[in-house]
């Protein structure tokens, strides 16, 4: 009887799927997610350890919901910020002279744009003032998925301001992302596709995050980052953000 | 709340899998199995339209005969892909001039008509630069020539739809719509074998609009331009109502017109036409709109081949600068009076299109790619980053890596690695032939001599490439021997029973055994011989074209069986399939045995199985009887019966089938749109478009002890498939589980190492395969929830490495590059590298998780064995390797040490200044033995400090541990030397542990504010 249940209820769902909106789709998305439980979080710690042929690279990302961000490396014992935004600057490491650098200008300016994206532009898209298109139904990888287009205005690129926009594929049947593309804006790949999959989506504190993230560009070769942890509203070292002082 | 959403996912999976009855349809399985692409750029291919940003000189569109559409973004240099999920032969593209950032049309099917070209399916539309498509219809439009886009109203579009080349079609002339593309009108028709080559508007006025209609048609074996019906129209209303033009243009039968008009002068219009006297054919002007015209000029470069070059390209700001497609292009500066040839390039000109900003810049189509000239047409440079080449046929080798041989249109013959350091560049491929290139075939024992041909086997070449010698080996009649007649693509092939085999097909199969210097005829005349369709001098049209591409009523496909050289099987290109049983004494006609096969089907490939003499595949392709059905056939009783093994999945039609050497029920079907394959031996089959556009496949070929599938494509190059076991074993039964390995062979040890590549960054460079282990399997649907992980570990569990494990339903391939993992490296200023070691051969375990289980699968990694290297001296580099891999993780723990102190001992001194001199002490010697141990100042370019001991035990490490011989004496040395500097160091820090780190652990005693160091272990040191 239960087993006929959830059946129906299976039945009842691919049918309303079949012609859900796009704002049902991000909203079912969000509710899967955690729903409203993001709204009180501040900031998500991530850690992992990269196997790079071999070498194990500690790695660590943190995401404040003010948009400051960090990725640290531990490389044969130095630890360093590889990229970091302190609220005015994105900065890096230079891996020739380990001194920290200001990114171009470019990048600062679209990491103010992005602040208030956490965790993600998606579920935010309404409040952000962007647009979210669903596209129609693609098969990723033999998975069926809606794909939206979300577009976040501009973003600036080599001096000029371009087309923002990301593309999320959302698995059907788990209402999940698992694939996002953008188109790269500048540089020697300017015009090819940035891809990130998603999978291994775990619960952390009562909501669901991937802990897998595979990046690259498409049709090309890729990076996987397989998170050991993650964790929510961490304590953290507010310096690692800053841009040091010479 | 969360955990019931995702056990309510757990719950709805295993319903779904409960209920679901597991079905083999290989489209659902492709998973991470991925094409990769080898060009060659150096070649290119045909490109049938060039378009420029009308503001932005960086942005230019180029559509490509059949291989799609490419953007660059700066100014040429390098081009990105942007349309391979569709229809590959581009007929024009068209950007809207109200919105050129982003709006783009794309007319599919390519206009200039030669045999070889492929059709279109309608016209396509982007709003976003080119990353999403919509198609908007005109889906029965087979070829469109020009797309118009009123630029004060981007609703209002007229589309030159040139329609059907090879039969009647009722979706021709110009059509109209007045609301973005949804809905189309035919504004103008004439009848259903004529069809709009051109159209162009005022876009002062876009209500006048001039059109060109070509009264046109090709069969397999003769092409007519030219009739009645051909003309040139002139609307002012919009398409409203249509005014001929005719004051002072030629009368009666014309043939391809090419018009334009002056962006800088609407009132000039100039027009190319092809009149059946040849005193009128050539250039004519107009000033008054097109009213009145003057004969300018009829000079060969503007008259030559109008069927394939008929365009008309004029300055944006000087009316009298004009360029005209032909054979090489050519330019006027006088109004169209005389003309001066484009500077050296590749010949066969297609498009000219002038850069609106800086006119002096050219971009210019070719039968061999896209030039840019930055003066005006003088001198010309070729991209080379656009592998758009067209290949006719692939055959392999069997080296190591293997070599991919093949002909393409106007480009030659050639011959190049599928494989190569820093990957497969323009310099790698060797060229093997001249003219248009077919099919090119190693000798099967010495693949230093190729076989190669040209068009219409005007020659059939043996290259001794090491030697270069070149023999033309072509069969001759003989006295009594009517003409040979040989197809355009003429049937070539070697032998698997005699090395020195070769096969010829005319309207006869001719036998050498002598690698071509003496011939037998072995058959009759295995055609129709139909003189009707023989009759290629009389080709043309309005302008004589016998090349040899109408050829007709020949042998197209021989296929001797794997199993007897006494069974060979031939398709002929007017219909006839037909199988000899003892080396051609006698011969049966097989035609009559196909049902449902329109008669005189083309026979494009015969593939006689691996698995059974009496077992063929046979493809057949309609397409130039306007016929775009996929006919696909098997027989199992040498031709008594034939099968019907294609499926309405197939959306166009097929000229090539492969079949698996080892699953029956695998095969692999070259279509015009792309590959398709099926597990099920023709039930059902799937379109492959993973990596792989829709391009036509003309050829496959699967290797055999490779197992990489390889297709010819027309339009994009060599693409391989490079390992397609996983496919083979798909079944039924694997989809019952959560996770199933496929069985591998065993796994060689790369040795080889190189310095990369050379190619520039303008260049194109085809992947490389990967040289790791792939281990496959399969999951039934995608992982999505909760930990999925890999790693390699020892049989007894010991792990070895950490990989990355694919998550996608269907196959998903782990690739491991046989690496341990690396020694654990001393802490010091900035980066010293050791690598990870490579394992020894032996047997390994992989290992899944997924969830709460774990999926094994055991590998064995073996040595290679055409290594020089013996066991005993790879015994010496292995213990070498991991002598220094223990020095430099001693090391690590000896600096660990001395850190951990010296940082207690700066932590105590800072409390207990009185201290100072006696700690002091301490934190001298430590800082001093870390200095000779580590870099700790410079950083790491060349502000580098001086190499220390981890420095130099790194070096030693990367060069004992990367090669697989023993090391050198002068590298024994040396790490004698280091480790007796390490030794030392060890020993002197031991003695510090005794005399001043003891006192200083004394002072912490009694200091309990001050925390004593924990010192982890050497094996937690190790873990941490």
């Amino acid at each position: 009887m239960k087993k006929s249940l959830l059946l129906l209820a299976l039945v009842v769902y691919s049918f309303a799927s079949n012609a859900q909106t796009v704002e049902e789709i991000i909203s079912t998305y969000h509710q899967t997610i955690g729903g409203t439980k993001w709204d009180g979080i501040a900031g998500m710690q991530m850690n992992a350890n990269l196997d790079q042929g071999g070498m194990k690279i500690p790695i660590e990302v943190v995401m404040l919901s003010d948009g400051r961000m960090y990725t640290e490396i531990t490389l044969m014992g130095n630890t360093m910020i590889m990229q970091a935004y302190d609220g005015s600057t994105v900065w890096t490491t230079n891996f020739m002279s380990m001194e920290a650098e200001k990114a171009p200008a470019d990048e600062t300016e679209n990491a103010k744009r992005a602040a208030k994206e956490f965790p993600n532009a998606l579920i935010n898209y309404k409040n952000l003032g962007y647009t979210a298109t669903l596209l129609g139904t693609e098969t990723i990888d033999g998975t069926a998925c809606h794909k939206v287009k979300l577009d976040k205005k501009t973003m600036m690129a080599e001096g000029k301001e371009v087309p923002n926009v990301e593309y999320y594929y959302i698995d059907k049947e788990n209402n999940i992302p698992i694939l996002t593309e953008t188109e790269i804006q500048s540089g020697e790949m300017k015009g090819k596709t940035s891809q990130t999959k998603y999978s291994d989506y775990q619960e952390v504190d009562g909501v669901i995050v991937a802990f897998s993230q595979t990046s690259g560009i498409k049709d090309g070769m890729t990076q996987t980052i397989q998170f050991d942890k993650i964790s929510l509203n961490p304590k953290i070292d507010e310096s690692k953000f800053l841009f040091p002082k010479k | 709340m969360n955990k019931f959403i995702i056990c309510l996912f757990v719950s709805g999976w295993a319903v779904c899998s409960w209920a679901q009855t597991p079905t083999l349809n290989a489209g659902d399985y492709f998973g991470d199995l991925k094409a990769r692409h080898i060009g060659p750029a150096l070649m290119s291919g045909r490109i049938s339209d060039v378009e420029l940003h009308p503001k932005n000189s960086n942005i230019l569109l180029v559509g490509a005969a059949g291989g799609g559409v490419w953007k660059s973004q700066d100014g040429g240099v390098r081009f990105t892909s942007i349309f391979d999920q569709y229809c590959q032969s581009i007929g024009c593209i068209s950007i809207d001039p109200s919105d050129p950032d982003n709006t783009y049309w794309v007319g599919t099917g390519e206009t200039w008509t030669r045999n070889s070209v492929s059709a279109g399916d309608g016209i396509y539309k982007t709003t976003d630069g080119g990353k999403n498509w919509t198609k908007m219809g005109l889906e029965k439009s087979d070829r469109i020539a020009s797309i118009q886009i009123n630029p004060k109203n981007p609703n209002e579009i007229y589309v030159a739809v040139l329609g059907a080349l090879w039969g009647p079609s009722n979706e021709r002339g110009v059509y109209k719509s007045i609301d973005g593309g949804k809905t189309w009108n035919n504004i103008l028709f004439v009848n259903n074998t004529t069809g709009c080559s051109e159209l162009v508007m005022d876009p002062s006025q876009p209500n006048v609009l001039y059109a060109a209609f070509w009264e046109f048609r090709r069969t397999a074996y003769s092409f007519n331009s030219g009739g009645i019906n051909s003309a040139l129209y002139k609307s002012i209303d919009g398409g409203a109502t249509w005014k001929k033009l005719e004051n002072g243009l030629p009368q009666g039968e014309k043939g391809r017109i090419a018009v334009s008009l002056a962006p800088s002068n609407p009132s000039i219009v100039y027009a190319v036409i092809e009149a059946k006297k040849k005193e009128e054919k050539g250039l004519y002007r107009s000033e008054d709109g097109g009213n009145t015209w003057s004969f300018l000029n009829g000079d060969f470069a503007l008259t030559v081949r109008p069927f394939y070059f008929s365009r008309i390209s004029i300055h944006p700001k000087d009316p009298n600068i004009i360029a005209k497609a032909g054979l090489f292009g050519s330019i006027s500066r006088d109004g169209g009076k005389t003309f001066k040839n484009l500077g050296s390039m590749h010949s066969d000109i297609h498009d000219i299109a002038f850069d609106f900003n800086q006119p002096d810049k050219l971009l210019v189509a070719t039968d061999g790619g896209l030039y840019r000239s930055m003066d005006g047409g003088s001198s010309m440079e070729m991209v080379e980053d656009l592998p758009v080449s067209q290949f006719y046929h692939v055959s392999l080798d069997n080296r190591n890596p293997y070599y991919v041989y093949g002909g393409l249109q106007d480009n030659n013959s050639w011959f190049g690695p599928s494989a190569s350091p820093g990957g497969v560049e323009a310099r790698d491929w060797e060229l093997v032939g001249q003219g248009d290139g077919f099919r090119v075939y190693p000798h099967p024992t010495h693949p230093n001599i190729v076989y190669s041909e040209m068009q219409g086997a005007e020659a059939i070449w043996r290259f001794d490439v090491e030697k270069q010698q070149l023999k033309t080996v072509k069969p001759y009649p003989l006295e009594g021997d009517p003409k040979l007649r040989f197809n355009w693509n003429a049937s070539l092939t070697t032998s698997k029973h005699n090395p020195d085999r070769l096969y010829v097909g005319s309207q006869f199969v001719h036998v050498s055994n002598d690698r071509g210097d003496s011939w037998t005829k072995i058959s009759p005349d295995l055609t129709t011989n139909d003189k009707v369709k023989q009759n290629q001098e009389s080709s043309g049209g309005l302008s004589a074209d016998n090349s040899g591409a109408e050829n007709h009523c020949t042998i197209f496909s021989i296929a001797e069986s794997p199993l007897t050289d006494q069974v060979i099987w031939v398709g002929t290109d007017d219909g006839n399939v037909q199988v000899t049983k003892d080396g051609g004494k006698t011969w049966e006609n097989l035609t009559k045995n196909i049902t449902g096969l329109p008669a005189n089907t083309w026979c494009y490939q015969i593939e006689a199985s691996v698995h059974g003499k009496e077992i063929a595949y046979a493809v057949f392709d309609g397409h130039t009887k306007n016929d775009y059905t996929a006919y696909v056939y098997k027989t199992v009783d040498f031709g008594k019966t034939w099968q019907s093994i294609a499926t309405s999945e197939i959306t166009s039609f097929a000229r090539n089938i492969q079949e698996d050497y080892s699953n029956k029920n695998l095969l692999y079907l070259g279509a015009e749109n792309g590959l398709y394959i099926t597990l099920n031996g023709g039930k059902s089959w799937s379109a492959f478009t993973n990596n792989f556009p829709k391009v036509a496949v003309h050829y496959l070929e699967l290797h055999p002890t490779k197992h990489s599938l390889v297709a010819a494509t027309h339009g994009r190059g060599i693409i391989i498939l490079d390992d397609v076991r996983p496919l083979r074993n798909i079944n039924e039964g694997l989809l019952t589980k959560n996770l199933s390995f496929f069985e591998t062979d065993r796994f060689t040890l790369p040795e080889k190492s190189n310095f990369g590549g050379t190619a520039l960054e303008n260049q194109f460079v085809g992947e490389n395969p990967s040289s790791n282990a792939k281990i496959s399997y399969l999951l039934p649907k995608r992982h999505t929830f909760g930990k999925m992980a890999g790693e390699i570990t020892t049989l007894d569990g010991t792990l070895v490495s950490k990989i990355e494990v694919g998550k996608n339903k269907g196959i998903n391939t782990i690739e491991w590059s046989f690496n341990a993992n690396a020694p654990k490296v001393a802490k010091g200023k900035g980066f010293s590298v050791a690598p990870p070691p490579y394992v020894k051969a032996g047997n390994y375990l992989v290992k899944i998780t997924k969830g709460n289980e774990t999926f094994e699968k055991q590998i064995e990694v073996i040595y290679d064995s055409s290594s020089s290297f013996t066991l005993s001296e790879r015994a010496q580099q292995q213990q070498t390797t991991t002598e220094v891999f223990n020095m430099i993780q001693d090391l690590a723990y000896l600096v660990y040490q001395i850190d951990q102190w010296d940082a207690k001992a700066t932590e105590y001194k800072t409390k207990h200044t009185k201290t100072e001199k006696y700690v002091d002490g301490l934190r001298m010697e430590l800082t001093a033995m870390r200095n000779t141990l580590v870099v700790t100042t410079g950083d790491n370019y060349v502000g580098t400090a001086e190499d220390e001991l981890r420095e130099k035990l790194n070096e030693i490490f990367a060069n004992v541990s990367s090669y697989f011989g023993a090391p050198s004496s002068s590298e024994l040395a040396n790490i004698t030397a280091l480790s007796n500097e390490l030794n030392k160091a060890k020993k002197q820090f031991g003695v510090l542990q005794e005399t001043r780190i003891k006192a200083l652990k004394s002072l912490l005693e009694k200091d309990t504010a001050i925390k004593m160091p924990e010192i982890l272990s050497f094996e937690e040191f190790l873990k941490q």
